[in-house]
């Protein structure tokens, strides 16, 4: 599928978006969330730009913040747990270079949690576009100044509350609870700091294919869940029992396949949350004016993405994550391993033009870096590179979740 | 958490201040007796009880524990609403947070209650070698503002206690006596829907003094 990536999302979306709701493979998750988001394409239109922001100093303003923070996402995560360690360096670059690549917006707390789930699945500059699109493409406006957006979407959710659970919808406007008090750090973080891991990723999985959507019908889900029933209202009578009640959400709605089927269920499309945003936005303009921010248009989901900026066959090409440097100088150049620095000659040479000589120049070549890879994967456990490591870390993860 | 217990008053007191000095521990210590040096940075708000005896009235404290980051001060304001007390925290380390005060004292009292109880807490006294404000100063620009003042280390646990107890006990003061009807300060309620303690369901009982 990804290796035909373009084809699959304009022939057989339909198909694409089953895997999602499946659950995408974990040993692919990284490369998929990669296309999904159209953070691959980005990072080949922007050859160079991390590497780049990465080699800045930045705002020392924004850095002291960061810093600060480093060590309070996922604390008892294996990859964040030391300080100083790659996990907490990564995440350090990847929202440094955030910053540097928008200054206007500068770092938000919540832009952490979701840089570092994407740091456990996938490098530093591949974490870093995904960043991008999540924020310019999926949540615009969430974390700007103001933080407009996030209002907007709280209201949004509390207006789509009263269609799918009216008795929910009473109960939060009898007691005055605004979406704002209990929604934030849901959507703001993807809801990657409330969810059991397992479920984090399967939410991960569709939001990344169908985009807010699947944030808003989580919410409803859990809404509905917890607050749905007579008896349940009637054993929460206030704010703050309100609150403690949605901050403490029982277990089994949370479990994937529960969670995940109910998802499914809920009938707010994409269209619905338009219009449900026009209405908003009409009304935020009356009593608060014009929108200070103004954010780019949000994108529903990777083929929307895929359309506003269409990738070439080159950008969907997909590559080594890792190289190895050999002692040896390689025994012809070859397209494979060249290509960032040969992609101005490249580009004119037509895609079957390499001759057999140089096919299997490649090949062996592409056998002994497949060779060393495993020696040094073996050797070290580089937790970018080996997969099994990924789900030895969600694991791990998922346990202290639940313990 | 505890809605089964007998209580006479809930107060709600909120935590405010820059991001990192230390809210969240605060919150934890008191209402939890724990310290976690790398807890999780707060988004959107926190929050967490305990019920605690002041004289002869059990007062349950609702601690809302806020993001500090500059950027969430648009939405913070949701949590004000019928907060009765603050406590407004600074790192002494930090001189910078020591700084901000002012603008979250103008915060505080463009959307909470008028007659909201607000004790300056300067935390982090564990770290006193790198002490970078005065106690003080932090002390003089309490009394000038009409502020309670403390300093604490959630660390080591100390003055936490007594900063939340003095708060929680001037809220009471301020109530029982007539400087505020009880009607203009919202969130105290007394506990209607729950069984009370034996004995003493009035407000005006003689107890009670600024601890």
């Amino acid at each position: 599928m990804l290796s035909n990536w373009n084809k699959w999302m304009v022939k057989r979306h339909k198909k694409v978006r089953l895997r999602c709701q499946k659950g995408i493979p974990p040993s692919l998750r990284g490369r998929a969330w990669l296309y999904l988001s159209g953070g691959k394409v980005k990072r080949e239109q922007n050859r160079g730009k991390f590497e780049e922001l990465d080699s800045q100093a930045g705002d020392p303003k924004e850095l002291d913040v960061i810093e600060k923070d480093l060590h309070r996402q996922f604390p008892f995560h294996e990859m964040f747990v030391s300080r100083g360690g790659h996990g907490q360096q990564d995440l350090f670059r990847v929202l440094k270079a955030y910053t540097l690549y928008r200054p206007e917006e500068g770092y938000c707390q919540a832009q952490a949690p979701i840089a570092a789930v994407l740091l456990m699945h996938m490098p530093a500059e591949d974490a870093f576009w995904g960043l991008v699109q999540i924020c310019e493409k999926y949540l615009p406006g969430y974390y700007s100044a103001g933080l407009e957006a996030i209002q907007l979407d709280g209201e949004i959710l509390y207006a789509l509350t009263r269609r799918v659970s009216p008795l929910t919808y009473r109960h939060l406007e009898k007691h005055k609870i605004e979406a704002i008090l209990y929604m934030t750090e849901w959507f703001m973080c993807a809801f990657s700091r409330t969810l059991p891991w397992a479920s984090v990723l399967r939410v991960w999985d569709m939001f990344l294919c169908d985009g807010v959507k699947i944030i808003f019908r989580v919410g409803l889900v859990l809404l509905k869940c917890m607050l749905g029933t007579r008896e349940k209202l009637k054993a929460c009578q206030g704010q703050y029992e309100t609150m403690e009640l949605l901050r403490s959400i029982e277990p089994r709605y949370m479990q994937e396949g529960f969670l995940v089927r109910e998802v499914l269920e809920v009938p707010v499309s994409e269209r619905d949350i338009e219009s449900e945003h026009h209405v908003q936005l009409k009304r935020w303009r009356k009593n608060h004016g014009e929108l200070h921010w103004k954010s780019p248009p949000r994108m529903h989901g990777a083929r929307a993405i895929m359309a506003s900026e269409p990738p070439s066959r080159q950008d969907l090409r997909q590559n080594p994550t890792i190289i190895v440097e050999s002692p040896l100088p390689p025994p012809q150049p070859t397209p494979q391993l060249q290509k960032g620095e040969k992609k101005a000659q490249l580009s004119h040479i037509p895609a079957t033009g390499c001759t057999m000589a140089n096919v299997t120049a490649a090949q062996l070549w592409a056998t002994i870096v497949y060779f060393r890879m495993i020696f040094i994967l073996l050797a070290f456990k580089t937790p970018y590179c080996l997969e099994q490591a990924h789900s030895q870390q969600h694991t791990l993860m998922h346990h202290c979740q639940v313990l | 958490m505890g809605s089964d217990e007998a209580y006479n008053f809930v107060f709600k007191v909120v935590l405010i201040g820059e991001s990192g000095v230390g809210k969240s521990n605060l919150l934890s210590r008191f209402t939890k007796n724990e310290f976690n040096h790398d807890s999780r940075t707060t988004i959107g708000v926190e929050f967490s009880t305990r019920t605690i005896q002041l004289k002869s009235l059990i007062i349950k404290a609702q601690i809302w524990d806020t993001a500090g980051l500059e950027r969430y001060r648009a939405i913070t304001s949701a949590y004000y609403r019928g907060a009765v007390g603050a406590l407004l925290v600074y790192d002494i380390t930090k001189h910078l947070t020591y700084e901000s005060v002012e603008r979250w004292l103008k915060e505080l009292y463009d959307h909470a209650d008028p007659h909201i109880v607000v004790m300056l807490v300067g935390n982090k006294t564990d770290l006193g070698s790198e002490r970078s404000v005065p106690t003080e100063d932090a002390k003089d620009f309490a009394e000038k503002n009409g502020l309670l003042f403390l300093e604490t280390s959630a660390l080591e646990s100390t003055n936490v206690e007594t900063a939340f107890q003095n708060v929680l006990g001037e809220i009471h003061r301020k109530v029982s006596s007539k400087e505020v009807t009880r009607g203009s300060i919202s969130a105290v309620s007394l506990s209607s829907p729950v069984p009370r303690a034996a004995g003493d369901p009035e407000e005006k009982k003689p107890c009670c003094r600024n601890l």
